[in-house]
């Protein structure tokens, strides 16, 4: 689809809107989830940003957040989890062990769950802040208006 | 059986028509529940077989968390593993710290100062109320206590600062180390600290308004998931689910670490055996926390915090600028870690969810041969067969969620 | 009562009471054990010995059954010393029931079979997982960390890394 006056005005619109209703995908791990609940919690309210909605099943999510460690037993679920989503969708590592493997360098983990899905943020700490993952979910809010109606192409 | 007999019905459960026969003359089904289930309390998966909807065999299947932290315990140096035992059972770190901070003393015969106890123990007892917290705050979101979550949440968050505080790190703490702990308490934590203690005790009585005469609450906990006091001994099972189980049996007493026989306090128990009993539990353990609190905050002894070892722990930095000793001690302790006598010991601890123990062979080099870690929550899953037969299906996730498995704990 | 001669050593570690039994003894010494009041087994796991100068052992894996009394609050650790490829050991899951996955790990870890146990699987790891990771033998695992020793070697000869 070619770039217009028409196309890029609807863009600006439908990023708006897709940046703003962020649903993530329930999908806890480790450590990093106990802190991915603080933050849909008062004190920190991922309301505010339009994500409390924590979807159980990933057909009705945009967002995965990765909150932890992710062993060799579950990568392949969790790219099942991953292709069950609807496009378009973004995927946040949530922690250090997500992202790289952390302070666990063996075996049994996968090291950085980028090499199984694609990642648009990272997020460093072990685990993170609550604050952390807002300030990632920003990043990324601002990521999906600027893609306009057809990301990834 | 052909491709229609299976089919996916979202959430991560899928359903498999067995060909058997229940009770109720309908076929037996198959439901593979999770492993990213929501009420699964991380990556737990169920194979259940279910007759209508009772739940007729329960098989778990676990390791979807595995770590390789025992593994990885090899290769890290004694001082350098405490970092790892944190990320075990993720919800009660300081005391998986203190589980192999003890037993590594122990094989090294040292007693650490009064102070750094009673520190320990300040910890310890925090951390538990921080585990309890949210174990009552996810647990009530599962059974439909929304609002519960909120308020455990606020009052983890004050606990999290109050570890920030004190050594720099909101969860994975690493505050107890062999040899004593990280640093001194500061003037700001002793303060909010004071303020919790005075503060918790309201809070619990607003958690009991919410839920303990909550007809839906005790609608879904009372009568579900019994275990016998016997089967629960039998099983192995620790902690709150078996004290739930009215066997009074808290470590803390019957076998006291870190000073704990000089706190006056009762083990929480309830003869309900059922799910409702062990929340009734876990709301007197965390009273019981504060009241020990309490009494190690009045009792705080002044001193030094760690043992007066150079060949275990760093000189302090004044020292590194006169003594060539003292460099030399602080070279050779981050360059090759200290060594520990070969032996092997046991150390078993009461955290938030049961026996959590570590086993520590030394072959007298740098680095452990062995370290294996006892988790509660490994041996408190076992009898969930048990438990859940013949509920509902909707059952079993109050009966997975008063259990109180941290799967990280499970795996390992 | 367990027979004395059952026990083929005995002794204290760091203040743990421990005996040593036969493992082909293993689950005859354990059920006596049972009956004298050690109904609990706290724990059971497998030390690898491979290639640890600091004392002898009689073979390379060294089973660890802890138990204990829950009345008289008494703890015992009770070693077998076993050898072979595959190890083979009786099962003691029908005595203590949360052996069962005991036994399981340790079969998934350091490749100990356990005889006559109801459902010996893999546990932790998948189940097409080649190795027992808990033994010294098999490597660490994971990444090479970039500016490390170990890198640079990899830099130079992938193979040998």
């Amino acid at each position: 689809m070619g770039q217009n006056i028409l196309t890029t005005s609807l863009g600006k619109l439908i990023g708006w809107g897709r940046g703003n209703s962020v649903w993530p995908a329930q999908f806890g791990l480790a450590c990093c989830a106990i802190e991915m609940i603080a933050t849909a919690t008062a004190g920190v309210d991922i309301a505010r940003f339009g994500s409390e909605a924590f979807r159980a099943s990933p057909r009705q999510s945009d967002l995965m957040i990765v909150s932890g460690r992710v062993s060799q037993k579950m990568a392949p679920i969790l790219r099942t989890i991953y292709d069950q989503m609807p496009e378009p969708k973004w995927v946040i590592s949530m922690g250090a062990c997500a992202s790289t493997g952390g302070v666990f360098n063996n075996y049994a983990l996968l090291q950085g769950v980028d090499k199984i899905v694609p990642v648009d943020v990272y997020i460093p700490g072990c685990p993170p802040r609550p604050e952390d993952l807002l300030n990632a979910l920003m990043i990324l809010q601002e990521r999906i208006k600027a893609q306009g109606i057809t990301p990834r192409q | 059986m052909t491709d229609t007999d299976t089919a996916e019905i979202g959430m991560g459960v899928t359903v498999t028509k067995t060909g058997e026969t229940g009770a109720f003359g309908g076929e037996l089904l198959t439901i593979n529940f999770g492993p990213h289930h929501p009420s699964t309390h991380g990556v737990l998966r169920l194979i259940v077989d279910l007759d209508g909807e009772q739940v007729k065999r329960l098989k778990p299947v676990i390791g979807y968390l595995h770590t390789g932290i025992e593994k990885q315990m090899e290769a890290l140096r004694w001082q350098q593993g405490v970092t790892v035992t944190d990320r075990h059972d993720y919800l009660s770190p300081p005391i998986n710290n203190l589980a192999y901070a003890l037993a590594v003393e122990k094989l090294m015969g040292v007693d650490v100062p009064p102070r750094a106890n009673a520190l320990r123990v300040i910890m310890s007892e925090l951390t538990r109320l921080s585990s309890h917290l949210v174990w009552m705050g996810t647990s009530g979101l599962e059974l439909g206590a929304m609002s519960m979550l909120m308020y455990c949440f606020r009052e983890r968050d004050t606990i999290l600062d109050m570890n920030e505080e004190i050594s720099g790190y909101r969860m994975h703490t690493s505050y107890i180390r062999p040899g004593g702990v990280m640093a001194d308490a500061t003037p700001r934590f002793l303060d909010l600290l004071e303020k919790f203690i005075v503060a918790m005790p309201g809070h619990v009585d607003e958690y009991e308004d919410l839920l303990t005469m909550n007809p839906i609450w005790r609608s879904r906990t009372i009568g579900i998931g019994r275990l016998s006091a016997e089967d629960a001994k039998v099983l192995g099972a620790s902690g709150p689910m078996l004290r739930g189980s009215g066997v009074a049996w808290d470590l803390r007493k019957q076998m006291p670490y870190s000073g704990y026989e000089g706190y006056e306090f009762e083990v929480a128990t309830s003869d309900m055996c059922d799910c409702y009993g062990r929340y009734l539990v876990r709301i007197k353990e965390m009273r019981e926390s504060v009241k020990i609190l309490r009494q190690a905050l009045d009792r705080l002894p002044d001193g030094p915090v760690n043992v007066d070892d150079r060949k275990m722990l760093p000189p302090p930095r004044e020292e590194l600028e006169t003594s060539m000793e003292a460099v030399i001690h602080h070279f050779k302790l981050f360059t090759e870690g200290y060594s520990v006598p070969p032996g092997d010991v046991y150390v078993a601890v009461e955290s938030g969810r049961g026996e959590n123990g570590c086993y520590v062979v030394s072959d007298g080099t740098h680095k452990p041969r062995r370290v294996k870690f006892r988790a509660a929550s490994f041996v408190n899953l076992q009898p969930l067969e048990r438990m859940a037969m013949n509920h509902m299906v909707a059952d079993m996730v109050a009966i997975i969620g008063t259990a109180d498995t941290v799967l990280g704990d499970v795996d390992r | 009562m367990i027979s004395e001669n059952l026990i083929v050593d005995r002794g204290v570690s760091a203040g743990d009471n421990w005996i040593t039994i036969a493992a082909e003894s293993a689950h005859e010494a354990l059920s006596s054990l049972k009956e004298e009041g050690y109904r609990l087994l706290v724990f059971l796991t497998c030390v690898d010995h491979l290639a640890d100068s600091s004392r002898e052992w009689p073979s390379r894996y060294e089973l660890v059954y802890q138990l204990r009394n829950m009345d008289s609050l008494e703890q015992l650790r009770v070693r077998a010393f076993v050898d072979g490829d595959p190890p083979h050991v009786d099962s003691v899951s029908d005595l203590f029931p949360p052996g069962n996955w005991d036994e399981r790990e340790t079969y998934d870890m350091f490749g100990i079979v356990f005889e006559n146990h109801p459902d010996l699987t893999r546990i932790l790891m998948p189940d097409d997982w080649v190795g027992h990771p808990l033994r010294r033998d098999y490597p660490v695992g994971g990444e090479v960390v970039e500016f490390s020793e170990e890198h640079e070697t990899w830099q130079t000869a992938p193979d040998k890394a």
